[in-house]
């Protein structure tokens, strides 16, 4: 299947010698779901950043769709729709009126709008409560809001950080299999950050460890689970940053 | 025991190293202000002691006033004033203010002596004597404007006149009460290139009243717009709504382009609201002054501002709100939560607020070098715009123009790099944070 996605040696350096994130290469195919899993700040963030076009790469490059991150990231904006660990949404729009405006930006036109905002609509599953204003949402609510905007234009590559935080189980799950479904129906890829394993274990064709800037690991979670001998992916998840860590020399670590 | 804790710990959230430099900020602006006043205050009641005089009288009477002028305490300094053209007079002797005594002075003062009485309010007084007292008005504010001296000169001469007319004739307690008033202040005030006769304290009532509320709309609708602003940047950095926005396919510029405009048209909508509220406001409370002045003279010495005047207004109050949109841009990206944006705030109500107080007490010429510190503020100049446009001024108008216009292109500059580059997600303003060595270390490692 055609890549959607092709990261090359992406680097993001904040300051001299720093490195957020160093050289990670990885691809996502058609319809596929990639995860990128890692503790806090392994540098998921800023990775997802630089190929959402919101930070500068420092080195390397990442291609969506045929479109350059470094020469043509308005071409990338066209492709993807971005959803942030726990973002909000405008409190005084009422769900419906935060569609709109959405579908507003996201579609070519009107009819496309109507089309956007219907497929949001029935996806969020917020029924009546889209007439309130979000002020009046509780988390779980925002987040099935944001995650149905972020659907709902069906982009080549939807990348969503964390996307079911702030879900109780049912509705986590619903989301889950939305992904699955949206992914096989409209062949539509997804980068995923999640820290919740089980999540990443039934939703995800491949992972990607990232620790401390590098991408450690990518594959599938079985071959995964199978090369270190383990049941589960957190065990891989523990094993792969724990060897990574010995793996550092005495002088880095002082 | 428990209650100690709970303190310690609202103290420790509500004295964070923000708020104590924003304490000490304003405190030291405080003292900074009150030390300017001071100065200023303290140069008007020193010339206050000072009276300058033409003496146009022959006659013994005006030498005896002047002598008692000298012994009264006052500084008499003597010119000649040879012809009525006021405005070139005050220009070529370099003086704002002057006493004319007529020629007929001592024939008046002997009319007094010989009680010669006239017609007043239903009751016969002494004719009183006439003094003329010329006055420039040099700025709108308070200090800057004659209402202190016309105020000295009157009282100044007519204690002397008293004194001269008691020594010349032993008066009965009758007589006293009849010339409580014995001088006719006969006003004449010179603005800009014109003159007008007319009582300098009424026009400076007049005009105080109409100026004040030039720069109450102007540092409203600066506090206002930071504030609307900041706030809108701040609340779509942390509840990141602004990355969402910034990964959908539209350009930058076009997201800040529309706040700029938005927060634009809502402080114009406000300050025309502002301005329509508070004129009605002003016409009640300068109707009685304005009544009092003839408006023929208040259009014949051009206290009155025209169209052209009103645009030229309107210009730096603009200028200014697109200054305080470009620099409330760049404090809101750097606001890491809400109360951060609030503290964030300061500086530009600092920047508001001094010159806005002392454009209302204080003449910014007169400030020797601190004038500098003072034009280096962008909103100064719209705060001395309207005095600046009625007084004539117009070389530090267009001065002032230009140099916001300058302020602006390089705020503006720094505000769309800021919001075009990484730091708009990257950069916060965190004065309580402290360094962590430790952890600085480990990333360095990662």
């Amino acid at each position: 299947m055609a890549n959607v996605l092709e990261v090359r040696e992406l680097s993001k350096q904040y300051k001299k010698g720093v490195y957020a994130s160093e050289k990670v290469s990885f691809s996502i195919g058609e319809g596929e779901i990639f995860a990128l899993i890692g503790p806090n700040g392994a540098g998921k963030t800023t990775t997802i950043r630089m190929i959402a076009t919101l930070l500068k790469a420092t080195e390397g490059d990442a291609v969506v769709a045929g479109h350059s991150i470094i020469t043509d990231p308005a071409g990338v904006r066209e492709s993807i729709t971005y959803l942030p660990d726990e973002a909000g949404a405008y409190k005084t729009m009422t769900g419906k009126q935060y569609l709109e405006f959405m579908a507003g930006i996201f579609a070519p036109d009107k009819e496309q709008a109507k089309i956007y905002i219907q497929r949001a609509t029935d996806i969020c599953g917020l029924g009546d409560r889209l007439g309130d204003k979000i002020g009046s949402y509780s988390r779980g609510m925002i987040r099935k809001l944001l995650l149905s905007r972020a659907v709902m234009s069906h982009p080549k590559l939807a990348i969503l950080d964390e996307p079911t935080s702030g879900l109780d189980i049912i509705n986590a799950l619903e989301i889950r299999r939305m992904i699955k479904d949206l992914a096989r129906e409209y062949k539509m890829s997804f980068l995923l950050s999640s820290h919740n394993m089980l999540e990443i274990e039934f939703v995800s064709d491949r992972v990607g460890i990232i620790a401390k800037g590098h991408l450690l690991e990518v594959g599938r979670p079985d071959e995964l689970k199978e090369k270190h001998g383990v049941k589960n992916l957190e065990e891989v998840f523990e094993r792969v940053v724990k060897d990574n860590e010995i793996c550092i020399s005495p002088e880095e670590r002082a | 025991m428990k209650f100690v804790y709970l303190l310690k710990k609202e103290l420790k959230e509500l004295l964070t190293l923000t708020t104590i430099l924003t304490l000490v900020v304003s405190v030291v602006a405080l003292i900074a202000l009150g030390g300017v006043m001071g100065n200023v205050m303290e140069e008007t009641t020193e010339n206050a002691d000072k009276i300058t005089l033409c003496n146009k009288d022959s006659g013994s009477y005006s030498k005896a006033v002047i002598e008692a002028l000298v012994t009264a305490g006052y500084e008499v300094n003597e010119i000649e004033i040879s012809s009525d053209d006021y405005v070139e007079e005050l220009n070529s002797k370099d003086i704002s203010d002057v006493v004319i005594i007529p020629e007929t002075f001592s024939s008046q003062i002997e009319d007094v002596l010989a009680g010669k009485t006239v017609e007043k309010d239903g009751e016969k007084v002494i004719a009183p004597v006439d003094v003329e007292y010329v006055t420039r008005m040099n700025s709108l504010s308070i200090t800057g404007n004659a209402d202190v001296g016309s105020t000295v000169a009157l009282s100044a001469i007519e204690g002397a006149v008293k004194s001269v007319v008691y020594a010349s004739k032993n008066m009965s307690v009758e007589e006293i009460k009849l010339i409580e008033s014995p001088v006719n202040l006969v006003e004449t005030t010179v603005v800009n290139n014109k003159q007008a006769k007319e009582s300098s304290t009424l026009l400076s009532a007049y005009v105080m009243m109409t100026s004040m509320f030039v720069p109450i709309v102007v540092y409203i609708l600066i506090i206002y717009s930071s504030q609307m602003i900041m706030n809108a940047v701040a609340t779509e950095k942390i509840d990141k709504t602004l990355e969402t926005l910034l990964s959908a396919p539209v350009s930058r510029l076009s997201v800040l382009s529309a706040k700029m405009i938005a927060a634009t048209i809502v402080s114009a909508v406000y300050a025309v609201g502002f301005m329509v509220g508070y004129s009605y406001m002003m016409d009640g409370m300068t109707g009685s002054i304005a009544g009092a002045v003839d408006s023929s003279v208040i259009s014949e010495l051009g206290l009155k501002m025209s169209v052209g005047g009103y645009i030229l207004l309107g210009a730096q109050m603009f200028l200014s709100l697109l200054i305080t949109l470009a620099i409330s841009l760049i404090l809101g990206a750097l606001a890491k939560d809400a109360k951060s944006s609030q503290s964030l705030l300061m500086p530009i109500m600092f920047m508001a607020m001094v010159p806005y107080m002392l454009s209302m007490f204080v003449d910014f010429k007169t400030l020797g070098a601190l004038k500098w510190v003072m034009y280096a503020i962008p909103y100064t100049h719209t705060f001395m715009a309207q005095s600046n446009i009625i007084l004539g001024d117009m070389t530090t108008y267009f001065g002032g123009l230009v140099y916001q216009i300058v302020m602006l292109a390089i705020f503006m500059t720094l505000a769309v790099r800021l919001f075009m580059s990484d730091k708009i997600f990257t950069i916060s303003l965190d004065f309580g944070q402290k360094k962590n060595k430790y952890a600085a270390k480990k990333n360095k490692k990662a």
